[in-house]
């Protein structure tokens, strides 16, 4: 199977780390042999139509910063809309960073690559958080599959868990703390008594939150993901702007205090039910969903099962890497499946 | 006699060009002969016209317009340079003009639709040799000819609507043919045909595709039930090996259309085998000639296989560029289809195989497949074929070529393969593959890329083809 895979950073690199750990593996037990074709970062492309050397690549990155300064295969300044269109390849595998306000590059790529007929799985939460219910529409009519498992709690199946194996259920709500840089500064805050800034100063030190933190503490990282699901899981055709967002700015120390003084804390809910909220609310702390730390927590009320909620790392280059493996394997058998129709 | 002449691109490339076909249709007039001459697109046109539609295609009408000055200008050239009568140079001139200006209608059509139909392609690609057949025309009337031109469609070859590889109504098309050419051969006119174009039975523009103007020569003169058909190019004939690997190689006087089918098969620069099927059908004889050194008779291709004594091996080829696929697992031994699904997958991907090896063991399947097809084979094959529980691995070996032999006379004699290895392996070459057709016309088998050359020197020696 021939992989362009766009952007090269933390995951993108995870990735190939994942797909050397695990080479004779895939092949013999689920007859995936996957060739990265081209590789491209800020910089430029790396392109080999047999298959780049991954080990390689991931060298050369490190040394030199990026792909395009690989010797033979490496290409200053050639484009990723120019790689999409002109290498031959079955799937893209698009991990650019997120932007929310215009969804590029990211939107572009999964785009072009819908329409160039190359199936297409990212964990890019911008274009999804903007145009999901479109792309899948495009992704449909041009007969791709689009698949972001990585965009929701990182390695956790929380999509899976809800379209697959909920399946012939009614999932009639769903609620979750989705964000794990909030819920570090809220736990700090609260276990710590510091203030939301020194939280927050700290959670940047740590790697937890980026410079410009806007994405995770005003809430949209979390509305983006509860659009995923909403349209994923529950075929709701939203976007961005239908979601009522709040961040965790305002948050006191004194307000985590009185919850306190309830046997409650603050956690930012995003939830989904008549509307989708993202929200800082006041919940027991004997409540299942009550997760400290970078955790990530996830309840689906369905109609004949009930409750289930799903906890687990929400981050991480690793983690969301496997994601992506699964994404890539189950598009593997759905083309099999088809090929041998 | 009665003759079909058809001459190639490199054969009418320019005017010098124009003026060595004319003679040589002069000398054979003046030997009694009856002649219909079919003409291809000036060398590199076809090209030229496929590559500018696809630029019309994304809108681009700067590139429109260059193209169409520098096809006037060669088209032009051509002319100054064939012909000396200046009234019949004016209405040639005339003529290729009003073509051009039509060339550009309909490229600026595409760049404004932004589409590019099979149908409208064919309409464009034919306007190679509809330049090409006035100028020659115009070329024997210069030199006291007297001819007139007409396009596939005038001269009465009807297709289905297959555009780009339009099939010829047989039937229909030798009736018309025969009641448009034969008034003119009795007018002692000659007629002169475009090459590769026909048209449907509405009268829309095709193109013959493979076999291109060899095919529309051969209907012609199987219509016309012609005494010979000659082929025009630029080699002296069908070689038993390619000269440049083999210097001694030499052109073969005589070969049969069995013979040259499982040639242009293999690559040999040769006649496409749709283009030998109707003169294999009528068995009118089909000779190919040089236009640059008419003295040599070339190849001629029969009906009759005439074996010589001792005339076992007739060619040997070579086949680059290839690349070969091996699939393997123990789940495949004595599992049914498992072949059917290897190809099935192959041919949903538009890859052609060309040669396909199994041995009896069933533990796997080897083919070879055109290298440029590779990396969509491969990632076709892994992902349809692999974790199923049957196929356990596929490689790919690309360092590899085909070396493919041909001669009738190996049916049916005793220790051909025997001779032919031994003479490989006594270079010390190494054979991975090895596939015979049961018709025993041909042996092909696969050795390493850089062994491809020693193993055909070693077989043109062991089968004396020198001499």
């Amino acid at each position: 199977m021939r992989i362009i895979l766009l952007g090269f950073g933390v995951v993108g690199q995870s990735f190939l780390q994942l797909l050397t750990l695990r080479y004779n593996e895939l092949a013999s037990i689920y007859g995936l042999r996957p060739r990265i074709v081209a590789i491209v970062d800020r910089k430029g492309a790396a392109v080999d139509e047999r298959g780049l050397d991954m080990k390689k690549m991931l060298k050369v990155k490190k040394e030199m910063g990026s792909v395009s300064k690989a010797d033979d295969k490496g290409f200053l300044n050639l484009s990723a809309e120019e790689v999409i269109k002109k290498t031959e390849a079955e799937i893209v595998i698009e991990v650019t960073p997120t932007d929310i306000k215009s969804g590029e590059p990211g939107l572009t790529h999964i785009e072009t690559s819908i329409k160039n007929g190359k199936h297409i799985i990212t964990t890019n939460k911008g274009p999804l958080a903007l145009a999901l219910p479109a792309l899948m529409d495009l992704a449909e009519y041009n007969g791709v599959y689009l698949r972001f498992s990585g965009t929701v709690g990182g390695g956790m199946p929380i999509l899976d868990l809800g379209r697959k194996c909920l399946i012939a259920d009614r999932i009639i709500s769903i609620r979750g703390i989705l964000n794990g840089t909030t819920n570090y500064i809220l736990t700090e805050m609260s276990e710590k008594n510091i203030e939301f800034d020194e939280a927050l100063r700290k959670a940047q030190e740590l790697g937890y939150a980026e410079k410009d933190p806007s994405l995770d503490i005003d809430g949209f990282d979390t509305a983006s993901k509860l659009v995923i699901m909403a349209n994923w899981i529950m075929g709701k055709k939203v976007t961005l702007k239908d979601v009522k967002i709040n961040g965790i700015r305002n948050i006191t120390l004194k307000d985590l205090m009185d919850a306190d003084k309830n046997g409650k804390t603050i956690k930012l809910i995003g939830s989904i039910d008549k509307e989708l909220e993202v929200k800082p609310k006041e919940i027991s702390k004997k409540d299942v969903l009550c997760v400290h730390g970078t955790f990530n927590a996830v309840t689906f009320v369905s109609e004949f099962a009930g409750e289930e909620t799903i906890i687990g790392k929400g981050a991480g280059g690793m983690e969301t890497a496997s994601a992506i493996l699964r994404d890539l394997i189950d598009i593997k058998t759905n083309l099999s499946a088809r090929m041998m129709a | 006699m009665k003759l079909v002449m058809k001459f190639g691109g490199s054969s009418v490339a320019n005017g010098d060009c124009m003026k060595r076909v004319a003679k040589i249709v002069s000398d054979s007039v003046n030997q009694g002969n009856r002649l219909v001459v079919v003409v291809s697109a000036q060398e590199g046109v076809t090209d030229q016209l496929l590559e500018a539609s696809e630029e019309a295609k994304k809108g681009n009408l700067n590139y429109t317009r260059e193209f169409i000055e520098k096809i006037k200008e060669r088209h032009l050239n051509t002319v100054k340079d064939a012909i000396k009568n200046q009234s019949l140079k004016k209405e040639i001139e005339s003529i290729v003009k009003s073509i051009v200006e039509e060339i550009e209608k309909v490229l600026t059509g595409i760049a404004y639709l932004g589409e590019l139909t099979p149908k409208s392609l064919d309409y464009v690609l034919s306007f190679g040799e509809r330049l090409s057949t006035p100028i020659l025309c115009y070329s024997l009337l210069d030199i006291g000819l007297n001819s007139k031109f007409l396009s596939g469609k005038d001269a009465g070859i009807v297709t289905d609507s297959n555009y780009g590889e339009a099939r010829p109504l047989m039937g229909l098309t030798k009736y018309q043919v025969k009641q448009k050419l034969e008034p003119l051969l009795d007018k002692g006119i000659i007629p002169v045909v475009t090459g590769y174009i026909a048209s449907t039975q509405e009268g829309f523009i095709t193109t013959l595709g493979r076999g291109g103007s060899d095919y529309s020569a051969t209907i012609i003169g199987s219509s016309l039930n012609a005494d010979e058909i000659c082929i025009w190019t630029d080699v002296d004939g069908l070689m038993t090996a390619d000269p440049k690997i083999v210097p001694s190689a030499r052109t073969m006087p005589e070969i049969s259309f069995q013979e040259a089918i499982e040639m242009a098969l293999f690559g040999a620069k040769g006649l496409h085998p749709r283009a030998l099927e109707p003169a294999m059908e009528e068995g009118i004889p089909v000779r190919i000639r040089n236009t640059f050194n008419p003295q040599n008779p070339g190849t001629l291709i029969d009906n009759k296989q005439k074996i010589k004594a001792g005339e076992i091996v007739k060619a040997v080829n070579l086949i680059k560029n290839v690349s070969l696929v091996n699939i393997s697992g123990a789940g495949m031994v004595g599992a049914p289809g498992t072949a059917a699904k290897v190809f099935d997958v192959l041919g949903k991907n538009n890859v052609n195989v060309l040669m396909i090896s199994q041995s009896a063991s069933e533990a796997n399947i080897s083919f070879i497949i055109k290298k440029t097809c590779l990396g969509k084979a491969m990632s076709a094959l892994e992902i349809a074929l692999l974790g199923q529980g049957i196929v356990r691995e596929i490689t790919a070996d690309e360092d590899v070529c085909i070396v493919a032999i041909v001669g009738a006379g190996m049916r049916g004699t005793p220790g051909v393969a025997a001779r032919v290895f031994n003479a490989v392996a006594k270079k010390g070459v190494n054979v991975i593959m090895i596939s015979q057709g049961s018709s025993e016309l041909n042996i092909s088998f696969a050795v390493k890329e850089k062994d491809g050359e020693n193993a055909v020197k070693a077989i043109h020696e062991e089968f004396g083809l020198s001499k």
